[in-house]
C-alpha cells in the first residue's frame, strides 16, 4: 500500500485530468441530449481547440501581446469561436441531413469528420505530426498541504475549468436558450410548439460543447506543456467514456464522471505495480464493468425510459 | 380565423388527409370528432407545420401559413395542447408554465399569467415546485392546459385534453374551456368523447378515414345520422 500522502497527490492530479475530462464530456452529454447523436468527432475538435490555441498565442507574441492576463482570456475566446463554429458546422453536415437515416451513418459520418480534421491538422499545420510545445503561461511555483504538492499552475487550471463549467450551468438552467435546450432535449416536438426554433437550439448547443472542448483543449495544453494533432483521439475516447458513466443527457452526470474517470486513472497508477502504464487499461476496465452494472450512468435517466 | 382548403397530406405511401377543408369562427369553440386513426391528429399537425400537406392551403387571419415552420405558426397566437399532453418531464410545473410564454420570455406580465393558470388550476399552485414527470395523469392534464394559456393565445388547439381523466375531471376541464371561449379565445377541439364535446361546441366536423364527412352546427351534428350512428350509440 503506497503512503497516503502519495494516494492524495495521484488524486489531486487526478481531479486535474478530471476537468479537463469533464468539459469534454458535458459536449458529448449535451449533444446526445438533444439529438440523440453520439458526436465522434468531439475528440478531434478538443484537438483542434487547443492548435487553435497555441495558434492564436503565437500571434500573440508575435504581436507583441506577451502578458498572460491578456494573452490567455483573447486565446480561450478565440480558440471557442473558431471551435464553436466547427461544432456548428459539424453539426450541420455529418448529423442533421443524416437525421431520418440510421444512427449508424450519423456515427460513420462524424468518426469520418473527426479523422478529416486530424489529418488536416497534421498536413496543413507546420511540422504538425511533432509533439507542439505549449507556452507555460501560468504561475510557476507552488505550495505543499499535508504532503501534496500543489502547484499555483494547477490553482489556476482548476479555477478555469470550475468556472467554464458554472457558465454552461448557468445558461442552461437561467436563460432563454438553455430553457430552449432543456425543452428539446426533453420533448422535441412540444418544444416547437411553445414557439422554440429547433434549428437555432441545436446550433446554439453545438456551438456551447465544442466551445467547453475548446477550454479543455487549452487547459490540457496548459497542464502538459505539449499537445499532439493525436490528442483527440484519447480524449475523445474518454470524455465519452466519463459522459457514459454519468448518465448520457446528464450535465452533471458528465462532470462527476470526468472527475471520477481522472481520479480513477491516476489512483491506479499509485496503486498498481507499473501502474502509470495500465493506467487506461485499468480505468476503462473498470467504466467497463460499471457499465455492465448500471448500464444508464450515475445520473442518466433518459436511457432508463427508454427500456 | 383558421382556414384549410383542399388540404391533403401523405405518410410515405398512406393519404393521411383526403381534401379536407374546413373553417373555423373566430371566437367560437369548434370540434373535431372522428374515431381513431381517422386523421384528427395528423390535422392537428398539419396545422401547425409538423406535417407538409402535399395539396392545399392553410391560412390564419387570411395569410397563408403552411410552408412557416412550427415555431413561426406558433408566434402567431397558437396556443397547443398536443395529443398526450407533452408536458417537459424533468421541468417544474412552474418551468414548464414558463415554456408557455417562450414566445414572450420577457413580457412583463409572466408573473401575472401565471396567477391566473394557478387560479384556474390551484392544484398546479400545490405542486409548483414539483417535477412535472412525477405528477399524475390529471394534473398533467392541467399543466399542459395552463401551458398552453401562457402565451395568452388567440386559438387554442386542443388534442384529447380530456383522455384518460377521471369524469369530475373532464367536467371541470370542459368548464374551463367554455370559460376561456367566453373571454375571447377561439378554441379548436379535438375529442372522442363527442357528446360532452357537442355540449360545449358550437359548431363542429366529422372526420372519418381523412375526409370531412359531415360538419354543422353543434344542434345540427348531434342530431345528425352520421354522429349519433358512430358517436352516440351508447
Amino acid at each position: 500500500m503506497p503512503p497516503l500522502e502519495l494516494l492524495l497527490q495521484q488524486a489531486w492530479n487526478g481531479v486535474m485530468l478530471g476537468v479537463m475530462y469533464a468539459l469534454v464530456a458535458v459536449g458529448f452529454t449535451l449533444f446526445f441530449g438533444v439529438l440523440d447523436v453520439i458526436h465522434f468527432s468531439h475528440g478531434d475538435i478538443f484537438m483542434l481547440g487547443a492548435f487553435t490555441g497555441l495558434t492564436v498565442l503565437a500571434g500573440l507574441r508575435a504581436a507583441g501581446v506577451g502578458g498572460a492576463l491578456l494573452a490567455l482570456p483573447l486565446t480561450f475566446a478565440a480558440s471557442i469561436l473558431v471551435t464553436g463554429a466547427v461544432g456548428v458546422l459539424a453539426e450541420r453536415v455529418c448529423v442533421k441531413p443524416l437525421a431520418r437515416a440510421s444512427p449508424l451513418m450519423t456515427l460513420l459520418a462524424t468518426l469520418s469528420l473527426g479523422l478529416v480534421i486530424r489529418e488536416a491538422v497534421l498536413i496543413f499545420y507546420p511540422r504538425g505530426a511533432d509533439p507542439k510545445p505549449f507556452p507555460r503561461l501560468l504561475p510557476q511555483g507552488g505550495v505543499e498541504l499535508g504532503g501534496v504538492a500543489i502547484r499555483y499552475e494547477n490553482l489556476a487550471i482548476l479555477g478555469i475549468g470550475l468556472a467554464a463549467m458554472v457558465a454552461v450551468d448557468l445558461v442552461i438552467r437561467r436563460t432563454r436558450m438553455g430553457a430552449a435546450i432543456r425543452a428539446v432535449a426533453q420533448e422535441p416536438e412540444a418544444a416547437q410548439m411553445m414557439g422554440v426554433n429547433l434549428d437555432r437550439t441545436v446550433d446554439a448547443t453545438f456551438f456551447l460543447g465544442s466551445g467547453l472542448a475548446a477550454v479543455a483543449g487549452i487547459l490540457s495544453g496548459l497542464y502538459y506543456s505539449e499537445i499532439h494533432f493525436i490528442m483527440g483521439v484519447t480524449g475523445g475516447v474518454i470524455g465519452f467514456s466519463a459522459a457514459a458513466i454519468g448518465g448520457l443527457g446528464n450535465v452533471y452526470g458528465a462532470i462527476i464522471g470526468g472527475l471520477l474517470f481522472g481520479v480513477l486513472q491516476t489512483t491506479a497508477a499509485a496503486l498498481i505495480p507499473r501502474g502509470s502504464e495500465f493506467r487506461d487499461v485499468v480505468a476503462f476496465a473498470v467504466v467497463m464493468v460499471f457499465l455492465v452494472f448500471k448500464p444508464s450512468g450515475l445520473l442518466g435517466e433518459k436511457s432508463v425510459e427508454r427500456v | 380565423m383558421l382556414e384549410l382548403d383542399g388540404v391533403s397530406t401523405r405518410y410515405g405511401p398512406i393519404t393521411m388527409l383526403r381534401d379536407v377543408s374546413l373553417a373555423l369562427e373566430a371566437g367560437r369553440i369548434a370540434c373535431l370528432l372522428g374515431p381513431n386513426g381517422s386523421g384528427k391528429t395528423t390535422l392537428i399537425r398539419t396545422i401547425l407545420g409538423i406535417v407538409r400537406p402535399v395539396r392545399g392551403v392553410v391560412r390564419l387571419g387570411g395569410a397563408r401559413i403552411d410552408g412557416l415552420r412550427t415555431h413561426e405558426i406558433v408566434k402567431l397566437g397558437i396556443g397547443v395542447v398536443p395529443e398526450g399532453r407533452r408536458v417537459f418531464p424533468k421541468m417544474t410545473v412552474e418551468e414548464n408554465l414558463r415554456m408557455g410564454a417562450f414566445v414572450e420570455w420577457t413580457a412583463a406580465d409572466v408573473a401575472a399569467r401565471r396567477e391566473y393558470v394557478y387560479g384556474l388550476f390551484p392544484r398546479l399552485a400545490e405542486r409548483r415546485r414539483q417535477k412535472a414527470a412525477t405528477m399524475s395523469g390529471g394534473e398533467q392534464a392541467m399543466l399542459a392546459m395552463g401551458r398552453a394559456l401562457m402565451g395568452r393565445p388567440k386559438l387554442l388547439l386542443l388534442d384529447e385534453p380530456s383522455l384518460g381523466l377521471a369524469p369530475l375531471l373532464v367536467e371541470q376541464l370542459f368548464g374551463i374551456i367554455r370559460a376561456i371561449n367566453e373571454g375571447g379565445t377561439t378554441v379548436f377541439l379535438i375529442e372522442q368523447n363527442a357528446r360532452k364535446t357537442l355540449e360545449i361546441a358550437h359548431h363542429g366536423f366529422v372526420l372519418q378515414k381523412g375526409e370531412i364527412v359531415g360538419h354543422g352546427s353543434a344542434r345540427e351534428l348531434a342530431a345528425s345520422e352520421v354522429v349519433r350512428h358512430a358517436y352516440l350509440r351508447a
